[in-house]
Protein backbone atom coordinates (compact mmCIF):
# COMPACT_ATOMS: atom_id res chain seq x y z
CA UNK A 1 0.00 0.00 0.00
CA UNK A 2 1.11 3.29 -0.85
CA UNK A 3 1.09 5.23 2.41
CA UNK A 4 0.61 8.64 1.30
CA UNK A 5 3.33 10.50 4.40
CA UNK A 6 5.74 8.78 2.41
CA UNK A 7 5.11 11.75 -0.25
CA UNK A 8 6.97 15.24 0.74
CA UNK A 9 3.66 17.08 -0.71
CA UNK A 10 1.65 15.28 2.09
CA UNK A 11 4.27 15.70 5.21
CA UNK A 12 4.26 19.24 3.66
CA UNK A 13 0.40 19.26 3.94
CA UNK A 14 0.54 17.11 7.76
CA UNK A 15 3.28 20.19 8.89
CA UNK A 16 0.97 22.77 7.44
CA UNK A 17 -2.33 21.87 8.97
CA UNK A 18 -0.59 20.62 12.39
CA UNK A 19 2.07 23.46 13.43
CA UNK A 20 0.49 25.52 16.62
CA UNK A 21 -0.03 28.96 15.37
CA UNK A 22 -0.26 28.40 11.79
CA UNK A 23 -3.98 28.44 11.73
CA UNK A 24 -3.49 32.08 13.26
CA UNK A 25 -1.19 33.10 10.30
CA UNK A 26 -3.96 32.28 8.18
CA UNK A 27 -6.94 34.29 10.15
CA UNK A 28 -3.81 37.01 10.00
CA UNK A 29 -3.63 37.00 6.36
CA UNK A 30 -7.54 36.50 5.79
CA UNK A 31 -7.90 39.95 7.98
CA UNK A 32 -5.50 41.38 6.63
CA UNK A 33 -6.20 41.47 3.32
CA UNK A 34 -9.85 42.41 3.94
CA UNK A 35 -8.92 45.39 5.95
CA UNK A 36 -6.43 46.23 3.11
CA UNK A 37 -9.45 45.84 0.65
CA UNK A 38 -11.86 47.34 2.41
CA UNK A 39 -9.52 50.14 2.57
CA UNK A 40 -8.57 50.62 -0.61
CA UNK A 41 -12.34 50.49 -1.95
CA UNK A 42 -13.02 53.17 0.83
CA UNK A 43 -10.62 55.57 -0.87
CA UNK A 44 -10.92 54.82 -4.28
CA UNK A 45 -14.76 55.83 -3.89
CA UNK A 46 -14.22 59.18 -1.71
CA UNK A 47 -11.30 60.52 -3.96
CA UNK A 48 -13.51 60.48 -7.03
CA UNK A 49 -13.18 64.12 -8.47
CA UNK A 50 -16.31 65.52 -10.42
CA UNK A 51 -15.70 68.78 -11.96
CA UNK A 52 -19.84 69.03 -12.50
CA UNK A 53 -22.67 68.77 -9.98
CA UNK A 54 -21.79 67.92 -6.33
CA UNK A 55 -24.34 67.36 -3.50
CA UNK A 56 -26.12 64.79 -5.43
CA UNK A 57 -28.74 63.30 -3.09
CA UNK A 58 -28.63 59.81 -4.66
CA UNK A 59 -27.30 57.60 -7.25
CA UNK A 60 -28.62 60.08 -10.56
CA UNK A 61 -29.12 56.87 -12.70
CA UNK A 62 -32.14 56.73 -10.47
CA UNK B 1 -31.35 66.77 -9.11
CA UNK B 2 -33.00 68.63 -6.51
CA UNK B 3 -33.40 66.59 -3.03
CA UNK B 4 -37.09 64.83 -2.38
CA UNK B 5 -36.41 64.77 1.29
CA UNK B 6 -39.69 67.09 2.70
CA UNK B 7 -39.06 69.08 5.31
CA UNK B 8 -41.52 66.76 7.37
CA UNK B 9 -38.89 63.68 6.25
CA UNK B 10 -36.23 65.62 7.57
CA UNK B 11 -38.33 66.16 10.86
CA UNK B 12 -39.47 61.93 10.92
CA UNK B 13 -35.35 61.05 10.16
CA UNK B 14 -33.12 63.30 11.48
CA UNK B 15 -34.88 65.32 14.03
CA UNK B 16 -35.25 62.11 16.94
CA UNK B 17 -31.33 61.49 16.92
CA UNK B 18 -30.39 64.97 18.66
CA UNK B 19 -33.12 64.19 21.57
CA UNK B 20 -32.20 62.50 24.12
CA UNK B 21 -35.55 62.40 25.60
CA UNK B 22 -37.14 60.83 28.09
CA UNK B 23 -38.40 57.93 26.17
CA UNK B 24 -34.57 56.78 25.85
CA UNK B 25 -33.07 57.42 28.47
CA UNK B 26 -36.19 55.44 30.21
CA UNK B 27 -35.68 52.32 27.59
CA UNK B 28 -31.60 52.58 28.52
CA UNK B 29 -32.66 52.20 31.95
CA UNK B 30 -34.82 49.29 31.73
CA UNK B 31 -32.32 47.46 29.24
CA UNK B 32 -29.78 48.49 32.17
CA UNK B 33 -31.49 47.07 34.59
CA UNK B 34 -32.42 43.82 32.20
CA UNK B 35 -28.53 43.52 31.42
CA UNK B 36 -26.49 44.33 34.76
CA UNK B 37 -27.71 41.43 36.72
CA UNK B 38 -25.86 39.14 34.56
CA UNK B 39 -23.04 40.95 34.42
CA UNK B 40 -22.50 41.03 37.94
CA UNK B 41 -23.04 37.03 37.82
CA UNK B 42 -20.18 37.28 35.43
CA UNK B 43 -17.77 38.71 37.07
CA UNK B 44 -18.99 36.10 40.14
CA UNK B 45 -18.04 33.31 37.50
CA UNK B 46 -14.80 35.19 36.76
CA UNK B 47 -13.63 34.85 40.25
CA UNK B 48 -15.00 31.53 41.05
CA UNK B 49 -14.85 29.62 37.91
CA UNK B 50 -16.94 27.60 35.55
CA UNK B 51 -18.10 25.80 38.69
CA UNK B 52 -21.05 28.13 39.02
CA UNK B 53 -22.48 26.51 35.93
CA UNK B 54 -24.03 23.17 35.19
CA UNK B 55 -21.10 23.09 32.69
CA UNK B 56 -18.81 19.48 33.68
CA UNK B 57 -17.79 16.55 31.77
CA UNK B 58 -18.90 15.66 29.29
CA UNK B 59 -21.54 18.66 29.13
CA UNK B 60 -18.45 21.19 28.54
CA UNK B 61 -21.22 23.34 26.19
CA UNK B 62 -24.46 24.36 27.13
CA UNK B 63 -26.91 27.98 27.48
CA UNK B 64 -23.68 29.54 26.65
CA UNK B 65 -22.96 27.71 23.16
CA UNK B 66 -26.21 27.35 22.48
CA UNK B 67 -26.81 31.28 22.55
CA UNK B 68 -23.64 31.73 20.50
CA UNK B 69 -25.12 29.44 17.89
CA UNK B 70 -28.84 31.15 17.68
CA UNK B 71 -27.19 34.45 17.47
CA UNK B 72 -25.10 33.41 14.45
CA UNK B 73 -28.01 32.71 13.28
CA UNK B 74 -30.00 35.58 13.49
CA UNK B 75 -26.97 37.80 12.54
CA UNK B 76 -27.02 35.80 8.93
CA UNK B 77 -30.10 37.00 7.37
CA UNK B 78 -29.73 40.81 7.85
CA UNK B 79 -26.74 41.14 5.28
CA UNK B 80 -28.05 38.16 3.24
CA UNK B 81 -31.40 39.28 2.63
CA UNK B 82 -30.20 42.95 2.46
CA UNK B 83 -27.65 41.68 -0.14
CA UNK B 84 -29.90 39.38 -2.11
CA UNK B 85 -32.73 42.04 -2.03
CA UNK B 86 -30.13 44.44 -3.31
CA UNK B 87 -28.89 42.56 -6.23
CA UNK B 88 -32.85 41.67 -7.13
CA UNK B 89 -33.71 45.43 -7.41
CA UNK B 90 -36.79 44.15 -4.73
CA UNK B 91 -37.54 48.45 -4.26
CA UNK B 92 -39.52 47.68 -1.34
CA UNK B 93 -36.15 46.42 0.42
CA UNK B 94 -35.11 50.26 0.35
CA UNK B 95 -36.64 51.33 4.07
CA UNK B 96 -35.27 48.38 5.83
CA UNK B 97 -31.59 47.84 4.91
CA UNK B 98 -30.03 49.75 7.29
CA UNK B 99 -31.78 47.63 10.07
CA UNK B 100 -30.87 44.37 8.95
CA UNK B 101 -27.26 44.77 8.09
CA UNK B 102 -26.91 46.31 11.60
CA UNK B 103 -28.48 43.44 12.95
CA UNK B 104 -25.75 41.15 11.08
CA UNK B 105 -23.25 43.60 12.75
CA UNK B 106 -24.67 43.66 16.09
CA UNK B 107 -25.53 39.62 16.37
CA UNK B 108 -21.89 38.74 15.70
CA UNK B 109 -20.65 41.05 18.31
CA UNK B 110 -22.97 39.55 20.95
CA UNK B 111 -21.94 36.13 19.32
CA UNK B 112 -18.37 36.53 20.24
CA UNK B 113 -19.52 37.01 23.76
CA UNK B 114 -20.66 33.81 24.05
CA UNK B 115 -17.56 32.52 23.65
CA UNK B 116 -15.37 34.60 26.43
CA UNK B 117 -18.65 33.76 28.91
CA UNK B 118 -17.89 29.99 28.24
CA UNK B 119 -14.31 30.20 29.08
CA UNK B 120 -13.24 29.48 32.37
CA UNK B 121 -10.16 31.59 31.86
CA UNK B 122 -11.08 34.28 29.02
CA UNK B 123 -7.24 35.69 29.95
CA UNK B 124 -5.94 32.47 28.09
CA UNK B 125 -8.28 33.60 24.92
CA UNK B 126 -5.12 34.32 22.98
CA UNK B 127 -3.85 30.91 23.28
CA UNK B 128 -6.55 29.60 20.72
CA UNK B 129 -4.55 31.70 18.31
CA UNK B 130 -1.13 31.25 19.46
CA UNK B 131 -1.47 27.50 19.22
CA UNK B 132 -4.30 27.07 17.03
CA UNK B 133 -3.59 25.17 14.06
CA UNK B 134 -4.96 24.83 10.40
CA UNK B 135 -6.70 21.26 11.41
CA UNK B 136 -9.22 22.67 13.89
CA UNK B 137 -12.64 23.51 13.15
CA UNK B 138 -12.44 25.85 15.82
CA UNK B 139 -9.75 28.19 13.92
CA UNK B 140 -11.93 27.59 11.04
CA UNK B 141 -14.86 29.19 12.94
CA UNK B 142 -12.70 32.25 14.09
CA UNK B 143 -11.60 33.24 10.26
CA UNK B 144 -14.98 32.75 9.29
CA UNK B 145 -16.95 34.80 11.74
CA UNK B 146 -13.94 37.09 12.02
CA UNK B 147 -14.47 37.49 7.81
CA UNK B 148 -18.14 38.35 8.03
CA UNK B 149 -17.94 40.67 10.86
CA UNK B 150 -15.42 42.84 9.02
CA UNK B 151 -17.02 42.39 5.50
CA UNK B 152 -20.79 42.68 7.27
CA UNK B 153 -19.50 45.95 9.04
CA UNK B 154 -18.31 47.60 5.73
CA UNK B 155 -21.17 46.94 4.10
CA UNK B 156 -22.77 48.65 6.56
CA UNK B 157 -20.36 51.37 6.41
CA UNK B 158 -20.64 51.88 2.53
CA UNK B 159 -24.37 51.72 3.00
CA UNK B 160 -24.44 54.33 6.06
CA UNK B 161 -21.84 56.76 4.06
CA UNK B 162 -24.13 59.28 2.19
CA UNK B 163 -26.41 59.39 5.47
CA UNK B 164 -23.46 60.14 7.80
CA UNK B 165 -22.21 63.07 5.19
CA UNK B 166 -26.55 64.20 5.43
CA UNK B 167 -25.76 63.96 8.77
CA UNK B 168 -22.75 65.71 8.82
CA UNK B 169 -24.37 68.68 6.79
CA UNK B 170 -27.45 68.50 8.49
CA UNK B 171 -26.31 68.69 12.39
CA UNK B 172 -28.20 71.44 14.00
CA UNK B 173 -26.37 74.42 15.21
CA UNK B 174 -26.87 73.46 19.27
CA UNK B 175 -25.39 70.16 18.93
CA UNK B 176 -22.25 69.12 20.42
CA UNK B 177 -19.31 69.44 18.86
CA UNK B 178 -17.69 66.15 19.01
CA UNK B 179 -20.40 64.85 17.35
CA UNK B 180 -20.19 67.58 14.65
CA UNK B 181 -16.64 65.81 14.67
CA UNK B 182 -17.75 62.51 14.41
CA UNK B 183 -19.81 62.67 11.23
CA UNK B 184 -16.97 65.06 9.81
CA UNK B 185 -14.64 62.35 10.17
CA UNK B 186 -16.90 59.49 9.28
CA UNK B 187 -17.87 61.09 6.39
CA UNK B 188 -14.26 60.72 4.75
CA UNK B 189 -15.30 64.62 2.82
CA UNK B 190 -18.16 62.48 0.86
CA UNK B 191 -19.46 65.35 -1.84
CA UNK B 192 -22.18 62.91 -3.22
CA UNK B 193 -20.65 63.86 -6.80
CA UNK B 194 -21.99 61.33 -9.98
CA UNK B 195 -18.31 59.79 -10.11
CA UNK B 196 -18.88 59.13 -5.83
CA UNK B 197 -22.10 57.73 -6.86
CA UNK B 198 -21.38 55.41 -9.28
CA UNK B 199 -18.33 54.07 -7.88
CA UNK B 200 -20.70 53.60 -4.16
CA UNK B 201 -23.37 51.26 -5.79
CA UNK B 202 -20.73 49.08 -8.04
CA UNK B 203 -19.38 48.91 -4.23
CA UNK B 204 -22.51 47.78 -2.82
CA UNK B 205 -23.09 45.38 -5.20
CA UNK B 206 -19.74 43.86 -5.38
CA UNK B 207 -19.93 43.18 -1.37
CA UNK B 208 -23.83 42.07 -1.56
CA UNK B 209 -22.19 38.89 -4.49
CA UNK B 210 -19.43 38.43 -1.52
CA UNK B 211 -21.45 38.21 1.55
CA UNK B 212 -24.14 36.07 0.53
CA UNK B 213 -21.23 33.19 0.48
CA UNK B 214 -19.35 33.72 3.25
CA UNK B 215 -22.44 33.96 5.34
CA UNK B 216 -22.90 30.51 4.46
CA UNK B 217 -19.43 29.37 4.96
CA UNK B 218 -20.10 30.83 8.60
CA UNK B 219 -23.63 28.93 9.07
CA UNK B 220 -21.88 25.94 7.95
CA UNK B 221 -18.55 25.95 9.62
CA UNK B 222 -20.57 26.56 12.92
CA UNK B 223 -22.28 23.23 12.33
CA UNK B 224 -18.64 21.61 11.60
CA UNK B 225 -17.96 22.13 15.08
CA UNK B 226 -20.14 19.48 15.55
CA UNK B 227 -20.44 16.93 12.82
CA UNK B 228 -16.81 16.93 12.34
CA UNK B 229 -16.99 14.93 15.49
CA UNK B 230 -18.21 11.20 15.74
CA UNK B 231 -20.68 12.10 18.36
CA UNK B 232 -23.91 10.48 18.19
CA UNK B 233 -26.35 12.93 16.74
CA UNK B 234 -23.99 15.88 15.23
CA UNK B 235 -21.91 13.36 12.54
CA UNK B 236 -24.21 14.25 10.16
CA UNK B 237 -23.93 15.65 6.58
CA UNK B 238 -27.03 17.29 6.76
CA UNK B 239 -25.99 20.10 9.72
CA UNK B 240 -24.33 22.33 7.36
CA UNK B 241 -27.43 23.36 4.98
CA UNK B 242 -29.74 22.67 8.49
CA UNK B 243 -27.82 25.26 10.06
CA UNK B 244 -28.06 27.89 7.05
CA UNK B 245 -32.16 26.95 7.02
CA UNK B 246 -32.30 27.36 10.25
CA UNK B 247 -30.02 31.42 10.69
CA UNK B 248 -32.19 32.55 7.87
CA UNK B 249 -35.47 31.11 9.67
CA UNK B 250 -34.94 32.95 12.58
CA UNK B 251 -32.82 35.85 11.02
CA UNK B 252 -36.48 36.66 9.15
CA UNK B 253 -38.12 36.58 12.35
CA UNK B 254 -35.87 38.96 14.17
CA UNK B 255 -35.69 41.23 11.06
CA UNK B 256 -39.78 41.72 11.61
CA UNK B 257 -39.41 42.51 15.63
CA UNK B 258 -36.40 44.41 15.36
CA UNK B 259 -38.36 46.87 12.32
CA UNK B 260 -41.86 46.60 14.41
CA UNK B 261 -39.29 47.91 17.67
CA UNK B 262 -37.98 50.50 15.66
CA UNK B 263 -41.40 51.66 14.16
CA UNK B 264 -42.75 51.57 17.38
CA UNK B 265 -40.09 53.44 19.07
CA UNK B 266 -40.27 56.61 16.56
CA UNK B 267 -43.81 56.71 15.07
CA UNK B 268 -42.70 58.48 12.71
CA UNK B 269 -40.96 55.60 10.45
CA UNK B 270 -44.42 54.18 9.97
CA UNK B 271 -44.81 56.23 7.33
CA UNK B 272 -41.52 54.49 5.29
CA UNK B 273 -42.35 51.27 6.31
CA UNK B 274 -45.49 50.28 5.34
CA UNK B 275 -47.44 47.24 5.20
CA UNK B 276 -45.87 45.86 1.62
CA UNK B 277 -42.65 44.64 3.92
CA UNK B 278 -44.67 42.97 6.40
CA UNK B 279 -46.53 41.04 3.41
CA UNK B 280 -43.54 40.07 0.80
CA UNK B 281 -41.02 39.15 2.97
CA UNK B 282 -44.27 37.26 4.72
CA UNK B 283 -43.87 34.84 1.63
CA UNK B 284 -40.31 34.53 2.28
CA UNK B 285 -40.97 33.22 5.69
CA UNK B 286 -43.80 31.01 5.12
CA UNK B 287 -41.13 29.81 2.24
CA UNK B 288 -38.31 28.86 5.08
CA UNK B 289 -40.74 27.63 7.75
CA UNK B 290 -41.50 24.49 4.68
CA UNK B 291 -37.56 24.58 4.14
CA UNK B 292 -37.01 24.06 7.66
CA UNK B 293 -39.85 21.38 8.21
CA UNK B 294 -38.21 19.13 5.29
CA UNK B 295 -34.45 19.51 7.05
CA UNK B 296 -36.17 18.18 10.76
CA UNK B 297 -38.70 15.35 9.23
CA UNK B 298 -35.39 14.32 7.31
CA UNK B 299 -33.02 14.62 10.76
CA UNK B 300 -35.68 12.44 12.84
CA UNK B 301 -36.95 10.52 9.91
CA UNK B 302 -33.55 8.78 8.97
CA UNK B 303 -32.17 8.25 12.29
CA UNK B 304 -35.44 7.19 14.23
CA UNK B 305 -35.95 4.46 11.42
CA UNK B 306 -32.14 3.32 11.41
CA UNK B 307 -33.19 2.80 15.19
CA UNK B 308 -28.75 2.75 15.76
CA UNK B 309 -27.57 1.95 18.56
CA UNK B 310 -25.51 5.09 19.70
CA UNK B 311 -27.71 7.48 17.26
CA UNK B 312 -31.08 6.27 18.75
CA UNK B 313 -30.69 6.79 22.56
CA UNK B 314 -30.33 10.50 21.52
CA UNK B 315 -33.28 11.01 19.34
CA UNK B 316 -35.29 8.93 22.33
CA UNK B 317 -34.08 11.41 24.41
CA UNK B 318 -35.46 13.99 22.54
CA UNK B 319 -38.61 12.16 21.07
CA UNK B 320 -39.86 10.27 24.93
CA UNK B 321 -37.16 11.45 27.19
CA UNK B 322 -36.06 14.20 28.86
CA UNK B 323 -35.89 16.51 26.04
CA UNK B 324 -39.13 15.83 24.51
CA UNK B 325 -40.72 19.21 26.06
CA UNK B 326 -38.19 21.32 24.08
CA UNK B 327 -38.16 19.13 20.59
CA UNK B 328 -41.94 19.10 21.02
CA UNK B 329 -42.50 22.47 22.32
CA UNK B 330 -39.88 23.22 19.15
CA UNK B 331 -42.02 21.84 16.75
CA UNK B 332 -45.36 23.13 17.95
CA UNK B 333 -43.99 26.99 18.10
CA UNK B 334 -42.77 25.89 14.47
CA UNK B 335 -46.60 24.63 13.43
CA UNK B 336 -48.24 27.59 14.97
CA UNK B 337 -45.87 30.19 13.09
CA UNK B 338 -46.42 28.49 10.02
CA UNK B 339 -50.56 28.44 10.18
CA UNK B 340 -50.05 32.62 11.49
CA UNK B 341 -48.14 33.13 7.92
CA UNK B 342 -50.42 31.21 6.41
CA UNK B 343 -53.60 32.45 7.92
CA UNK B 344 -52.64 36.17 6.69
CA UNK B 345 -52.51 35.13 3.06
CA UNK B 346 -56.20 33.70 3.33
CA UNK B 347 -58.88 35.30 1.57
CA UNK B 348 -60.75 37.87 4.14
CA UNK B 349 -63.65 36.08 4.40
CA UNK B 350 -62.31 33.35 6.47
CA UNK B 351 -63.25 35.47 9.11
CA UNK B 352 -66.95 35.18 8.73
CA UNK B 353 -67.04 31.57 9.29
CA UNK B 354 -67.94 30.34 13.07
CA UNK B 355 -64.93 28.13 13.79
CA UNK B 356 -62.83 31.40 13.46
CA UNK B 357 -64.24 33.27 16.93
CA UNK B 358 -61.27 35.14 19.21
CA UNK B 359 -62.93 33.64 22.16
CA UNK B 360 -62.75 30.00 21.19
CA UNK B 361 -59.21 31.11 20.12
CA UNK B 362 -58.10 32.06 23.54
CA UNK B 363 -59.98 29.32 25.45
CA UNK B 364 -58.39 26.83 23.42
CA UNK B 365 -54.56 28.43 23.65
CA UNK B 366 -55.30 28.43 27.74
CA UNK B 367 -56.35 24.86 27.57
CA UNK B 368 -53.32 23.40 24.92
CA UNK B 369 -51.10 25.50 26.95
CA UNK B 370 -52.26 23.59 30.00
CA UNK B 371 -52.44 20.48 29.15
CA UNK B 372 -49.01 20.59 27.41
CA UNK B 373 -47.59 21.90 30.20
CA UNK B 374 -49.21 18.63 32.31
CA UNK B 375 -47.88 16.50 29.76
CA UNK B 376 -43.96 18.04 29.85
CA UNK B 377 -43.73 17.95 33.69
CA UNK B 378 -44.28 14.64 33.36
CA UNK B 379 -46.45 14.15 36.56
CA UNK B 380 -46.51 10.55 38.22
CA UNK B 381 -50.21 10.43 38.41
CA UNK B 382 -50.72 10.93 34.71
CA UNK B 383 -47.90 8.11 34.01
CA UNK B 384 -50.48 5.70 33.04
CA UNK B 385 -50.36 5.28 29.49
CA UNK B 386 -54.27 6.07 28.76
CA UNK B 387 -54.25 9.38 30.58
CA UNK B 388 -51.01 10.31 28.92
CA UNK B 389 -52.83 9.14 24.86
CA UNK B 390 -56.15 11.01 26.38
CA UNK B 391 -53.80 14.21 27.37
CA UNK B 392 -52.18 14.24 24.05
CA UNK B 393 -55.06 13.83 22.37
CA UNK B 394 -56.83 16.48 24.03
CA UNK B 395 -53.48 18.54 23.37
CA UNK B 396 -53.95 18.08 19.58
CA UNK B 397 -57.39 19.00 19.59
CA UNK B 398 -56.93 22.33 21.49
CA UNK B 399 -54.06 23.18 19.61
CA UNK B 400 -55.96 23.34 16.20
CA UNK B 401 -58.98 24.68 17.28
CA UNK B 402 -57.04 27.44 18.98
CA UNK B 403 -55.03 28.06 15.79
CA UNK B 404 -58.77 28.08 13.67
CA UNK B 405 -59.89 30.11 16.71
CA UNK B 406 -57.35 32.99 16.40
CA UNK B 407 -57.32 32.74 12.45
CA UNK B 408 -59.53 35.93 11.87
CA UNK B 409 -57.78 37.79 14.75
CA UNK B 410 -54.56 37.02 12.99
CA UNK B 411 -56.18 38.34 9.45
CA UNK B 412 -57.26 41.23 11.21
CA UNK B 413 -53.91 41.91 12.84
CA UNK B 414 -50.97 41.68 10.16
CA UNK B 415 -48.14 43.64 12.15
CA UNK B 416 -49.00 41.74 15.56
CA UNK B 417 -49.45 38.59 14.33
CA UNK B 418 -46.30 38.30 12.20
CA UNK B 419 -44.44 39.74 15.46
CA UNK B 420 -46.15 36.71 17.43
CA UNK B 421 -45.15 34.21 14.65
CA UNK B 422 -41.23 35.67 14.69
CA UNK B 423 -41.39 35.45 18.29
CA UNK B 424 -42.41 32.20 18.40
CA UNK B 425 -39.37 31.02 15.68
CA UNK B 426 -36.82 32.81 17.49
CA UNK B 427 -37.96 30.73 20.77
CA UNK B 428 -38.14 27.74 18.78
CA UNK B 429 -35.28 28.31 16.81
CA UNK B 430 -33.47 28.79 20.16
CA UNK B 431 -35.02 25.56 21.46
CA UNK B 432 -33.84 23.79 18.24
CA UNK B 433 -29.99 24.97 18.86
CA UNK B 434 -30.41 23.35 22.19
CA UNK B 435 -32.25 20.00 20.91
CA UNK B 436 -28.70 19.95 18.79
CA UNK B 437 -25.98 20.17 21.51
CA UNK B 438 -27.67 19.01 24.84
CA UNK B 439 -29.23 15.53 23.81
CA UNK B 440 -25.58 14.64 22.32
CA UNK B 441 -23.61 16.52 25.36
CA UNK B 442 -25.67 14.26 27.57
CA UNK B 443 -25.93 11.19 25.72
CA UNK B 444 -22.29 11.23 24.73
CA UNK B 445 -20.88 7.67 23.24
CA UNK B 446 -18.61 5.59 25.34
CA UNK B 447 -18.73 7.68 28.41
CA UNK B 448 -22.31 7.26 30.93
CA UNK B 449 -25.15 9.18 30.28
CA UNK B 450 -25.68 12.46 32.34
CA UNK B 451 -27.82 15.31 32.83
CA UNK B 452 -27.20 19.33 32.42
CA UNK B 453 -29.60 21.92 33.11
CA UNK B 454 -29.05 26.08 33.53
CA UNK B 455 -27.73 27.44 36.58
CA UNK B 456 -28.99 31.12 37.44
CA UNK B 457 -26.06 32.93 36.19
CA UNK B 458 -26.04 30.65 32.97
CA UNK B 459 -30.02 32.08 32.65
CA UNK B 460 -28.91 35.47 33.61
CA UNK B 461 -26.15 35.86 31.19
CA UNK B 462 -28.66 34.96 28.15
CA UNK B 463 -30.96 37.35 29.41
CA UNK B 464 -28.38 39.92 29.38
CA UNK B 465 -26.99 38.77 25.82
CA UNK B 466 -30.22 39.96 24.21
CA UNK B 467 -30.21 43.30 26.65
CA UNK B 468 -27.40 43.52 25.58
CA UNK B 469 -27.97 43.28 22.00
CA UNK B 470 -31.31 45.52 22.16
CA UNK B 471 -29.06 48.00 24.12
CA UNK B 472 -26.28 48.38 21.36
CA UNK B 473 -29.48 48.06 18.91
CA UNK B 474 -31.01 51.41 20.78
CA UNK B 475 -27.54 53.55 21.28
CA UNK B 476 -26.49 52.98 17.59
CA UNK B 477 -29.76 54.40 16.18
CA UNK B 478 -29.17 57.67 18.73
CA UNK B 479 -26.59 58.38 16.15
CA UNK B 480 -27.59 56.87 12.91
CA UNK B 481 -30.42 56.82 10.58
CA UNK B 482 -32.66 53.79 11.24
CA UNK B 483 -34.12 54.20 7.53
CA UNK B 484 -31.47 54.98 4.83
CA UNK B 485 -32.07 58.36 3.84
CA UNK B 486 -30.38 58.38 0.66
CA UNK B 487 -32.06 54.93 -0.12
CA UNK B 488 -35.92 56.45 0.45
CA UNK B 489 -34.95 59.26 -1.80
CA UNK B 490 -33.66 56.76 -4.93
CA UNK B 491 -37.18 54.87 -4.35
CA UNK B 492 -39.05 57.79 -4.41
CA UNK B 493 -36.92 59.25 -7.61
CA UNK B 494 -37.58 55.66 -8.79
CA UNK B 495 -41.61 55.98 -8.41
CA UNK B 496 -41.62 59.35 -9.88
CA UNK B 497 -39.94 58.45 -13.14
CA UNK B 498 -41.88 55.63 -13.27
CA UNK B 499 -44.95 57.65 -13.24
CA UNK B 500 -46.10 56.32 -9.71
Amino acid sequence: MNFPMDEPLFQFFYWLVNTPGLGSVAIALLVGAAMTIFFLTLRWIVSAKNEGEEGLPFPPQH
Amino acid sequence: MQPILTAQDRENLVSPLFKFDRQFWMTIAVLSVITLPGLALYVRQLFLGLGVTDLNRPVFWGAYLVNFIFLIGISMAGTVISAVLHLLHIEWRRPITRIAESLTVFGLMTAGLQIIMDMGRPDRLLNTLIYGRLQAPLMWDIASLTLYLLTASFALYLQLLPDIAFMRDSTPDNAPTWRKKLYSTLSLGWRGNKEQWARLEKAITAVSVILIPIGVSLHTVTSWLFSTTVQPGWKSTILGPYFVVGAIYSGIGLLFIAVTFATQYNHHLKGYITDTFYKNLGWIFIVMSFVWFYFTLNETLVVTTEQETLEFPVMAAKLFGEFAPAFWGMNVLMVATTWILIALKLPNKARSNPLFKTTTGLVMTALAVVTFIALALNIPALHASLVKTVLLGAFIVFFILALLGLTGWFQAHLIPSTVIASAFVLFGMWLERWNILMPTLTHARIIPYTTYFPTVTEVALTISTFGILTLIFVVFYKFFPSISIWEVEAGRALEQKNGG
